[in-house]
């Protein structure tokens, strides 16, 4: 087949698409034109629900193929239509990775996974093991292959997924939201993948929230919003937008080093004691090894470190979840486990976990230990849920879920509240309500920890920072000049240089 | 909890390797003796050695706890099954016999089953399948429902910590209700998780109408002969010893 341009790789022609009834809340496309020419780095940008994923899915093929629904207009790769080849085709052309790393393995051994896709399409053993050998060289994976899927971090698995899609040589790659899940490092990591597939001419499109990382290596974006292409800029007229202008589009932060904290808040002098706060899992060395030290109560505290610095162990120990840890000592109070329990609560990244009941209403009664109404529906309103106190926690959409789950913590009178990263895969507007969010809930007299790899939310809500390291607290700060320094140095090693 | 289900990876194995197909006939083999005789004749020795083949494999392991435990457990029921059947009388008769004797007839069974389950990965147990000229359409969706078996422990931990957390306050409600909050949003997550996996496997060529390569290496060896004579041995035995009987 043959194009205008020798070197056009995808065109999308007159695409619409809506979702079947089921998926209410995800959006279709309308009237999408979208030409990318063979070696670009697209991204697309804009806010949940603007249609980028579809977009993604209409390269990949899964819609039509997979996602069910209403659809007109063509979608042309190298040459073959998308919308009739087979799925298995389209997979020697294009490869993708999703935002989910615990969703798209499908083997448990590492090795065999990335050796997956080539034996899916009955390439020989010996042309695997040649592929294997380079990819694991390109990737440096040579410590993570025979490893079991399950214990590795979530950097480590969106490695594999990549080198698994990498082995297969495709001329594309797609990738929906593959930094969601990533803390500071891991995307760093990510962003020299795909400098990597840039090298080698691949083209590649990605949609995205956060922007930052994919400053240097984007040549186009496309902006989005209600499922159409609202804009496409060139990655020359995207640098020149000013910060509040990519912010009024609901956009993520490009360029971390033009942020700017909005203001200085006054420092209340306020502690909480720990005391042998370590920790081991099962048959585990010790991960967390705080023998005595303070941190900061009754403020928004930022707590940051890489993947396996001990954040989520302290977490789990410090809300009570791990018994025979140690002690807080708050307010001339000592606090073992067992009472832990009862004063945290932690709002966990998967809140579709802590949702049981049937309506929003019965979640908020059931916490509270004499149920009132009158009480349970005053929360509700604090919180902007009144409108779906009768609705299902699971017909809700994340950001309501995530308040569901604070208004029950409120409701059962937790002075305690840990946030495990509660904006990964937001967009700028939902990512400003969870930061509003929670100063509503620490001017309740709450004392909120968020463990977070979002830097835009730490400069918009955070006063102090606690930064682990290998399972100890290894600095602790204001965020006053000096604490700007600190926290953008965390965030940005690598990312100037790169 | 963890390390069930497939969860063997390719290297830094430890133990006796058997061919996934090996597995498979000492499976059988343990578990149709252990329960289809009684406690006579030669079947009195070939019982409590079949059992000790479990024990065998997974002390190879280095897993000292669980062969220990195993083989202590399966002593203690072996012993009582014996006393109560010669020394003790009456219902309390009955009910040791029936506790013991259904633990030595389900145990070295069940360990074998959970030992071959974590001493295989999942494309060692595909190649093998397909070896044995199994069909996909059964092989993949069945290598699908291992591979979810850790994702719905690691999901049901999450809930129950979520559920820890929530507190006391569900204490005194009713059980059913309480199946009901772990079970809904353990099904609303695993049937997401699903969705997602099956989307990844088929944009990387899951279903091509080729036949699939597998690069995992699977063979009989030495230690696979071993355990087949060891098979046919106690068949030859068992089926001798009835012919005695009769």
């Amino acid at each position: 087949m043959c194009f205008e341009g020798v070197s056009l790789v995808i065109r999308i022609d007159h695409v619409t698409f809506s979702y079947g009834e089921e998926n209410g809340n995800t959006s279709g496309v309308q009237d999408i034109n979208l030409n990318i020419d063979d070696g670009q780095f697209i991204v697309l940008c804009g806010e949940s629900g603007c249609g980028k994923t579809t977009i993604t899915r209409l390269i990949n093929g899964l819609i039509p193929h997979y996602y069910e629904g209403k659809m007109s207009g063509e979608v042309w790769v190298n040459g073959g239509k998308v919308t009739e080849r087979p799925l298995y085709d389209t997979a020697k052309n294009v490869g993708s990775v999703f935002q989910n790393p615990r969703s798209q393995f499908f083997n448990v051994d590492t090795t065999s996974e990335i050796t997956f896709g080539c034996e899916n399409l009955g390439q020989s053993e010996q042309s695997i093991r040649e592929r294997l050998e380079r990819t694991v060289q390109d990737f440096r994976l040579e410590k993570l292959m025979g490893r079991n899927i399950f214990h590795l971090s979530g950097g480590e698995k969106q490695r594999i997924a990549c080198a698994g899609v990498s082995i297969m040589e495709p001329d594309v790659f797609v990738m929906d939201e593959p930094s969601s899940n990533l803390d500071a490092s891991s995307i760093l990591d990510l962003r020299a993948i795909l400098a990597f597939w840039k090298s080698q001419g691949k083209t590649i499109i990605v949609s995205e929230h956060r922007l930052y990382y994919l400053r240097g290596l984007a040549d186009r974006f496309i902006y989005m919003t209600a499922g159409q292409i609202e804009k496409d800029y060139s990655a020359k007229e995207f640098e020149r937008l000013t910060e509040q202008q990519r912010a009024d589009m609901g956009l993520r932060a490009f360029i971390l080093e033009d942020l700017q904290p909005p203001e200085i808040s006054p420092l209340i002098g306020e502690q909480m004691e720990l005391r042998n706060l370590c920790f081991a899992y099962k048959n585990e060395p010790e991960t967390l090894h705080i023998h005595e030290d303070k941190i900061p109560a009754n403020r928004i505290v930022g707590i940051i470190g890489n993947n396996g610095a001990g954040k989520s162990t302290f977490s789990r120990c410090f809300c009570g979840l791990e018994k025979r840890c140690g002690e807080v000592i708050w307010n001339g109070k000592i606090y073992r486990p067992k009472d832990r329990l009862n004063i945290c609560y932690m709002v966990m990244q998967e809140v579709n976990h802590q949702l049981f009941t049937e309506t929003v209403l019965d979640e908020i009664l059931i916490s509270m230990e004499e149920e009132s109404r009158e009480q349970a529906e005053k929360i509700l309103a604090e919180l902007d849920l009144t409108d779906f106190k009768d609705r299902h926690p699971m017909s809700l959409s994340g950001g309501q879920k995530q308040r569901v789950a604070i208004a029950s913590a409120i409701a059962s009178k937790r002075s305690i509240l840990f946030f495990d990263e509660p904006t990964s895969g937001l967009d700028y507007r939902h990512m400003k309500e969870v930061a509003n969010v929670l100063r509503q809930v620490r001017d309740t007299g709450i004392t909120v920890y968020v463990i977070t790899h979002d830097l835009e939310l730490i400069l918009d809500c955070c006063t102090d920072i606690v930064h682990f390291e290998d399972g100890s607290i290894i600095d602790q700060f204001h965020m006053n000049e000096v604490g700007l320094k600190k926290i953008r140095n965390f965030f940005l090693k690598g990312v100037s240089e790169a | 909890m963890n390390g069930v289900s497939f969860s063997a990876t390719t290297e830094n194995r430890k133990g006796i390797l058997l061919d996934p197909r090996t597995k498979l006939v000492l499976l059988i083999t343990i578990t149709t003796l252990m329960f289809s005789t009684s406690n006579e004749g030669t079947m009195n020795i070939i019982k409590p050695c079949l059992s000790l083949v479990p024990f065998v494999l997974i002390l190879s392991e280095r897993r000292f706890k669980t062969a220990g435990k195993y083989l202590l457990l399966y002593a203690v029921c072996f012993l009582l099954e014996r006393i109560a059947l010669t020394t003790l009388s009456g219902l309390f008769s009955f009910i040791v016999l029936a506790v013991s004797s259904i633990m030595t007839r389900f145990a070295p069974g069940i360990m074998t089953g959970a030992w071959m389950i974590s001493s295989t990965s999942v494309s060692e147990f595909i190649g093998a399948m397909e070896r044995m000229h199994m069909t996909e359409k059964i092989v993949i969706p069945m290598s699908v429902i291992f591979r979810f078996f850790p994702t719905i422990s690691e999901e049901y931990q999450a809930i129950r910590d979520a559920m820890k957390m929530r507190g006391i306050r569900f204490g005194g409600k009713n059980p059913l209700l309480m199946a009901e909050y772990r079970l809904v949003p353990l099904m609303v997550s695993v049937v997401k998780i699903g969705d997602e996996l099956s989307a990844a496997a088929l944009t990387r060529g899951l279903g091509a109408p080729v036949k699939r390569t597998n690069v995992c290496q699977i063979g009989f060896h030495f230690q696979d002969v071993i355990a087949f004579l060891i098979c046919i041995l106690c068949f030859v035995l068992f089926l001798f010893q009835q012919q005695i009987v009769f």
